[in-house]
């Protein structure tokens, strides 16, 4: 039985961790050089600041993934620094790459893809100067490198994790312009009560929030991005508050981020079907309650599968190794099965309010003025392609083909979201009917060399 | 009027609505069952060559290549065509024995548009061409267009000479009217008209099945690769005389990377998937032409469904079972520069019957087996 986890991240740790249980060994693919996952970004060998230091409420869960983590390397067909960029799925064949340099073919019975998640932008005018970088991209630089993006950041957008990046800079010593939240106070508070489920992580969210206000960073609620300010680099951030009074705060970085979108380009290309997730939306894998795809032997856990946080990626990556485990008729353990679809029918819950009191906005992307950059790799504008919707493209495939909106290095993963917003407003639609991109192989540039 | 159905939304469909709504007295109804530019016509290299041709598609691709330079002329829309020249590149002194026999050949037959150039003039058109290569084919006025722009601007010409397009309509059945006309059957219903088209790509032998007719014909699923953006290093498209290539760089900076190599087809899911095994054979032999390519990255890949006779070259041609259905399909991955000129033959043979237009090499009949 050749089980193959391609992740090395919270859900791909605890995957492992019961396929180690069973007896079995697994190949486990990770694409960066350690494992830890992009929330428990690990830092590299040699680096000091301890737990506590980067990952504040998160430290004891870090500790524990990361113990796990080093535990099951040698008990694991441990490949770091690995990329999956294509699967054959009629043959059950991952196509990798090592080290930028070695081409592979891994084959498999079973495949639980636990590959994570990206934050979701929104173009603005100026987005593409240095300076600028996702709220994940900016956490990362911290954790992994101890390294700013800046010492007086403007970070932007909505959800827990602006508030996180804005105190995890406080406390290494940065002084953060300004955090810019686009949601209003009473849709958190209206959905703030659904939160409930999950009362510990609503504290700590809570808590992130009287921290911030204690060390005197400025938050504002209900906010209009409008520009980033800049010629070489980040000198300034346009924005709009609630009582549409404009502002300039000059700041020396920007980290931006509405959330987060699944990184299912893997479980695309193995051939399982996509479902809108009005609630978060995004277009998420299909799977049942255990993380089956309907593509046998395949399974989906973490926030590759649909965003549920690191608790539910936890949770999921148990739970789908334990379905992998059962349908080869490999011993699992039932008891903790039940357990955990009990713990992940609640966090569901909590999820779903989670992404109801900070959604992507939307309409602000439709709105986006028709000079704006969309498409960063390909640098095509908002109006060029409202100008291919006008010619005719109900959908982001062919608005892709007539305006190259997606066609660039990251293949629509950065920019799929806008444009997508954008397309549907000018088509006088909702937003999952202009439908997906479809998946290409590679999943990321690869050396034609290393192809050949 | 008389009415006329074009079955199929691909290029060679969308040239033949063209045509034949530009030709008085016919008002055309082109029916496609996914969308315009589904398969092969969107996404090919967009290859406008003469250059290689086999003997009997020659005088087609002439004619076509004076229609491609006056593209705008036909269809109000450059298609994003640059006459930068096409170049198939000697990596031997036996590959330059085998195109010099080849250009006496053509040149024999009266066409001279094929030259044999030598190292010194091959390095000067492709400066950064290994120092293997050791001579060419050239066309110099061949060149390349966008195929995606292309489909949308025959679309928006047959559009505007009258032709209308029904997409997502699939055709069920053919079949003779008493009145002398041809019904066609759809999932949406019935429709009647006097002549009909057949430019339904691979899927075409089947409709002509669907009238009691066996065409021999594969399916093609050619797979091209495309880099991130490189600084301008080449300007004519390339190939290779012994190898299996097409490459050009794209006014974008991206560079194309195909030859024919063949992906994975599902014709009855009308899908096609990339083999990165056979792909990877494109990868090597381009950084082997070009070294310069090596270290770049393949940001995409893809491939395209169309229809492939047995002999690589397209049926043409009245059906044999239906008077008034016309055969347009099966152009085996070089259709693209020969589709304005087809789409008139095709038009002329649907309005009169006839046409002076060089396709009579592409009727069916060369497949039947003398009895």
């Amino acid at each position: 039985m050749r089980i193959v986890v391609v992740g090395g991240g919270p859900a791909g740790i605890r995957a492992v961790e019961q396929l180690v249980r069973a007896g079995v060994t697994p190949i486990w693919i990770e694409e960066g050089p350690d494992g830890g996952g992009r929330i428990t970004q690990r830092p590299p060998p040699g680096f000091t600041r301890d737990h506590a230091a980067l990952y504040g409420a998160d430290a004891g869960r870090a500790r524990r993934l990361h113990a796990t983590l080093d535990a099951m390397k040698p008990r694991t067909d441990w490949r770091p620094d690995t990329l999956v960029w294509n699967i054959r799925p009629q043959d059950k064949v991952l196509h990798t790459l090592t080290n930028g340099a070695a081409q592979g073919e891994v084959a498999y019975d079973a495949l639980i893809l636990c590959t994570g998640a990206m934050d979701r932008v929104l173009p603005l005018p100026g987005w593409t100067l240095p300076g600028v970088t996702t709220l994940g991209g900016a956490q990362v630089a911290l954790k992994s490198q101890g390294v700013g993006i800046g010492a007086n950041p403007v970070l932007i957008g909505t959800g827990p994790l602006l508030w996180l990046t804005a105190l995890q800079y406080a406390k290494a010593g940065a002084k953060p312009a300004a955090v810019l939240d686009t949601t209003d106070f009473l849709t958190k508070a209206r959905f703030g009560a659904g939160m409930l489920w999950n009362l510990p992580t609503l504290l700590r969210g809570m808590g992130l929030f009287a921290q911030l206000k204690l060390r005197g960073v400025k938050l504002h609620e209900d906010i209009t991005p409008l520009a980033i300010e800049g010629v070489d680099g980040v000198t300034a951030v346009h924005w709009r508050d609630a009582a549409w009074k404009e502002h300039v705060t000059p700041c020396d970085a920007v980290g931006m981020g509405w959330g987060l979108k699944p990184e299912a380009q893997l479980a695309d290309l193995a051939g399982v079907p996509f479902d809108y997730d009005a609630t978060q939306q995004n277009w998420v894998p299909r799977k049942d309650v255990a993380g089956r795809a309907p593509v046998a032997g395949v399974y989906l856990a973490g926030d590759g599968a649909g965003i549920g946080g690191v608790e539910v990626a936890e949770l999921a990556g148990a739970r789908a190794a334990l379905a992998a485990l059962g349908d080869a008729h490999l011993p699992s353990d039932m008891a903790l099965t039940q357990h955990l679809d009990g713990r992940l029918r609640t966090e569901r819950r909590f999820r779903k309010a989670l992404e109801q009191a900070f959604p992507y906005p939307a309409k602000l992307a439709a709105r986006m003025e028709d000079s704006t950059s969309v498409c960063r790799c390909e640098v095509i504008t908002a109006g060029e392609l409202r100008a291919a919707a006008a010619a005719d493209a109900p959908e982001v495939n062919r608005a892709k083909a007539f305006s190259r909106v997606g066609m660039g290095r990251c293949q629509g993963r950065l920019c799929g979201t806008p444009a997508a917003a954008v397309l549907a407003k000018a088509l006088s639609v909702e937003v999952p009917e202009v439908g997906r991109l479809r998946g290409q192989p590679p999943v990321k540039p690869v050396p034609l060399q290393q192809v050949g | 009027m008389k009415k006329a159905l074009v079955i199929g939304g691909g290029l060679h469909g969308l040239s033949t609505a063209l045509h034949l709504a530009r030709t008085p007295g016919w008002q055309v109804t082109l029916l496609e069952r996914r969308h315009v530019g589904r398969h092969s016509s969107g996404v090919n290299a967009g290859g406008v060559r003469r250059l290689g041709r086999a003997l009997p598609e020659i005088a087609l691709s002439v004619i076509a290549a004076e229609m491609w330079q006056n593209i705008t002329a036909l269809v109000g829309d450059d298609c994003g065509f640059r006459a930068t020249g096409q170049v198939k590149v000697a990596e031997s002194t036996a590959d330059m024995a085998k195109n010099e026999a080849r250009v006496a050949q053509v040149r024999a037959l009266g066409w001279s548009h094929e030259e044999v150039v030598d190292q010194v003039e091959v390095r000067r058109l492709l400066p950064a061409v290994s120092r293997h290569v050791v001579g060419a084919i050239v066309t110099r006025d061949d060149g390349s267009a966008d195929p995606m722009r292309t489909v949308m601007a025959f679309r928006r010409a047959a559009e505007q000479a009258g032709v209308t397009i029904v997409e997502g309509v699939a055709v069920t059945g053919l079949e003779a009217t008493a009145e002398g006309t041809i019904r066609v059957d759809t999932d949406q219903g019935p429709y009647e008209a006097e002549r009909v088209a057949n430019c339904a790509g691979a899927w075409a032998p089947d409709l002509a099945a669907l009238t009691g007719e066996t065409i021999p014909c594969g399916t093609k699923a050619s797979m091209m690769i495309v880099t991130e953006r490189l600084p301008p290093f080449v300007d004519p498209t390339v190939g290779a005389t012994a190898r299996a290539l097409s490459f050009k760089q794209t006014a974008a900076g991206t560079v194309v990377i195909g030859g024919g190599h063949q992906g994975r087809n599902d014709k009855a899911a009308e899908t096609s998937t990339v083999l990165f095994g056979s792909l990877a054979h494109a990868a090597r032999i381009a950084a082997e032409i070009f070294p310069c390519v090596a270290q770049a990255r393949i940001v995409r890949s893809w491939t395209g469904t169309e229809a492939r006779p047995p002999d690589d070259m397209p049926v043409i041609g009245e059906s044999r079972t239906l008077p008034g259905l016309f055969h347009s399909f099966g152009f085996s991955g070089h259709g693209f520069q020969l589709s304005p000129a087809a789409g008139a033959a095709v038009a002329e043979l649907m309005a009169r019957g006839a046409t002076n237009l060089p396709v009579a090499p592409f009727t069916q009949d060369r497949f039947t087996v003398p009895a």
